[in-house]
């Protein structure tokens, strides 16, 4: 007999076999249809390890599920989805495939904070969000989003010159995105600019993005922050079990 | 010169009755059905005792130390009273072997006794010999032995601490809350996790009711400083599969089922009424409550009243209660003994 309400079951808990024959009897296609228990067999102890030893996931076992950050979010209040509090049981139960499926919502965290303030064991859910972010990003199981591709052009660039040069951060950042440079907001301002600026600052800025500056004697500063920033990541992917180097 | 206070039981509250008598001068006997003083903590071997942390050998230990020996003090072990007859102020208790003892008033600190997890046969104690109970837990700790699967000795992986075994649960007829559980559930996983670091301590709760103070350092600091884990969901079944214990149960904050395998169960067993209780209630003829505890007449202007006047009760005869709380009644009780003849006898209230 069919299961007709297969839409209440992961359709990936649902299995046929094609060919299948039990005790002579060829219970082949619809009518080997077996559904897997959705029972949770084990607890995972290393997944809050990992998060834990990630910046932002140290308060993470404070939890005590009261619901306040997900009843203070900001992005919870649009997309029901986006639960923090449920995300941070799945972690610290170690329940990686449930915390998976929501892989491509969890990075939406808009960095409001108010998680934080409402929070009555200092957890600071916005941190642990980060956190979570991060670890998916170097286990693997999300690229890397837009908004970590504009930090590392952004923080390379003040590594390596000591300053920025925004012409510089926006094409660097629109070409590891893919994306094109004519920007319709962004030939507007750049017109705009044209129309409204001395032309002696629209010559500065011209000569600053052909030469772009740097900071006067900063090999020093920017062999401790390469250190650093070298130090912390090896950290962090020691922490997960990976390799010291290399890319996700 | 008045007769001497008969305090029946020699557990936390009993001793304190009889240090505050011993201590306003009044002479007491104290009546121990066991070979020694002590009570619950002593004879059930329990370790570090909340809330100051001390060995309960030494923290009981003093308060047994202060009464015995005692010159106000006549320690009578061994024995029970068989009868109690008279009247308040001429009470006349006939202990096991014959003797008789006029007393002027009489304190029960009879205490509880712990729940026999047998009744509870789905969570599998009696059948696999790594699901214990929390007395059994302090007596490992206590012991020195540490805390041992007891089918083959070795260090558990995985512990899982269940909440309510014999409290709050009408099917069972124990519609009460044990009260110190929470908290001895708490202390206990900070104890292995102490001993065990590798060792992952899970508590399975309904709700946490580690009151007052024991929230900071008992509740916050188990999961805050030894990481211990509290799952909400009251499990429906263990069972083995064979090598480790099964819990089964629903967890109700992701609404699945959970099926989890352990090295070690411990039930965190409830205080039920003293199995003693009807025959007490019929000696000493004192009313018991709907709950099988010795009843309190009065909740507020007598605080150890019994149903029977000259008659008092105190610490977990009347109910589940903690260690200091029933050294506390002790102490009003012996008070209420002490100024027995100023006071008006206060009729029960229905």
């Amino acid at each position: 007999m069919p299961i007709h309400e297969k839409s209440l079951i992961r359709p990936e808990n649902l299995v046929e076999h094609e060919h299948l024959v039990i005790e002579g009897v060829d219970v082949s296609g619809h009518w080997s249809t077996f559904i897997e228990g959705r029972s949770i067999t084990d607890y995972n102890e290393a997944m809050q390890e990992e998060i834990a030893a990630l910046p932002g996931g140290e308060n993470i076992h404070r939890c005590w599920q009261c619901g306040s950050c997900t009843n203070a979010c900001t992005v919870n209040a649009v997309n029901p989805e986006f639960n923090p509090r449920y995300w941070i049981y799945l972690i610290r139960l170690g329940m990686e495939e449930e915390l998976l499926r929501d892989k491509d919502i969890i990075w939406q965290c808009v960095s409001c904070n108010k998680c934080t303030y409402a929070c009555p064991r200092d957890v600071v859910p916005e941190a642990v969000m980060k956190a979570t972010a991060h670890w998916l990003e170097l286990k693997g199981h999300t690229p890397k989003s837009n908004s970590t591709i504009f930090d590392e052009g952004f923080a390379s660039q003040v590594i390596k010159t000591g300053k920025i040069e925004d012409g510089l951060v926006l094409r660097d950042y629109f070409k590891a995105t893919g994306q094109s440079l004519t920007q319709p907001w962004l030939v507007a301002m750049v017109t705009g600019l044209i129309k409204r600026f001395p032309v002696t600052y629209l010559m500065k800025l011209g000569i600053a993005t052909v030469f772009p500056d740097k900071t006067r004697k900063w090999s020093k500063s920017r062999a401790a922050i390469t250190e650093y920033v070298e130090e912390c990541e090896a950290a962090n992917r020691k922490a997960l079990g990976l390799d010291a180097k290399g890319t996700h | 010169m008045s007769k001497p206070v008969l305090i029946i039981g020699g557990g936390p509250a009993g001793l304190s009755a009889a240090h505050a008598l011993a201590a306003a001068g009044r002479k007491s006997i104290l009546v121990e059905k066991e070979d020694r003083l002590g009570g619950a903590p002593i004879l059930s071997g329990y370790a570090k005792l909340v809330p100051s942390h001390e060995w309960a050998k030494d923290a009981i230990g003093a308060m047994v130390t202060r009464v015995y020996p005692n010159p106000n003090v006549d320690v009578r072990l061994n024995t029970s009273v068989q009868k109690f007859d008279g009247t308040p102020g001429n009470f006349v208790a006939t202990l096991k072997d014959g003797t008789q003892i006029e007393a002027e008033t009489a304190i029960m600190a009879t205490g509880f006794t712990h729940f026999d997890s047998i009744n509870k046969p789905e969570w599998g104690f009696g059948t696999y010999p790594d699901v214990v109970t929390t007395t059994q837990v302090e007596q490992m700790i206590s012991s020195g032995k540490g805390v041992r699967c007891p089918s083959d000795g070795r260090v558990p992986d995985r512990v899982a601490i269940l909440l309510c075994v014999g409290s709050r649960d009408r099917q069972i007829g124990r519609e009460w809350c044990s009260k110190i559980c929470c908290t001895v559930s708490a202390n206990i996983a900070m104890e292995i996790r102490e001993e065990l670091p590798n060792t992952n301590v899970y508590i399975y709760y309904m709700d946490i009711r580690t009151f007052g103070l024991y929230e900071g350092e008992f509740y916050w600091e188990s999961q805050e400083k030894y990481k211990v884990k509290y799952i909400k969901a009251r499990i429906a079944e263990v069972t083995s599969d064979g090598k480790r214990l099964l819990v089964k149960g629903e967890d109700t904050l992701i609404k699945r089922p959970v099926s989890i395998p352990f090295d070690m169960v411990v039930h965190a067993v409830g205080m039920d009424p003293n199995v003693d209780n009807m025959t007490l209630s019929s000696v000493f003829d004192v009313k018991l409550n709907r709950w099988g505890y010795i009843d309190r007449a009065n909740t507020y202007t007598t605080l150890a009243q019994t149903s029977r006047p000259g008659v008092y009760v105190c610490g977990s005869a009347s109910g589940p209660e903690t260690i200091d709380d029933s050294i506390a009644q002790g102490h009003a009780a012996a008070m209420a003994a002490m100024t027995f003849q100023n006071a008006k006898v206060t009729e029960a209230a229905e």
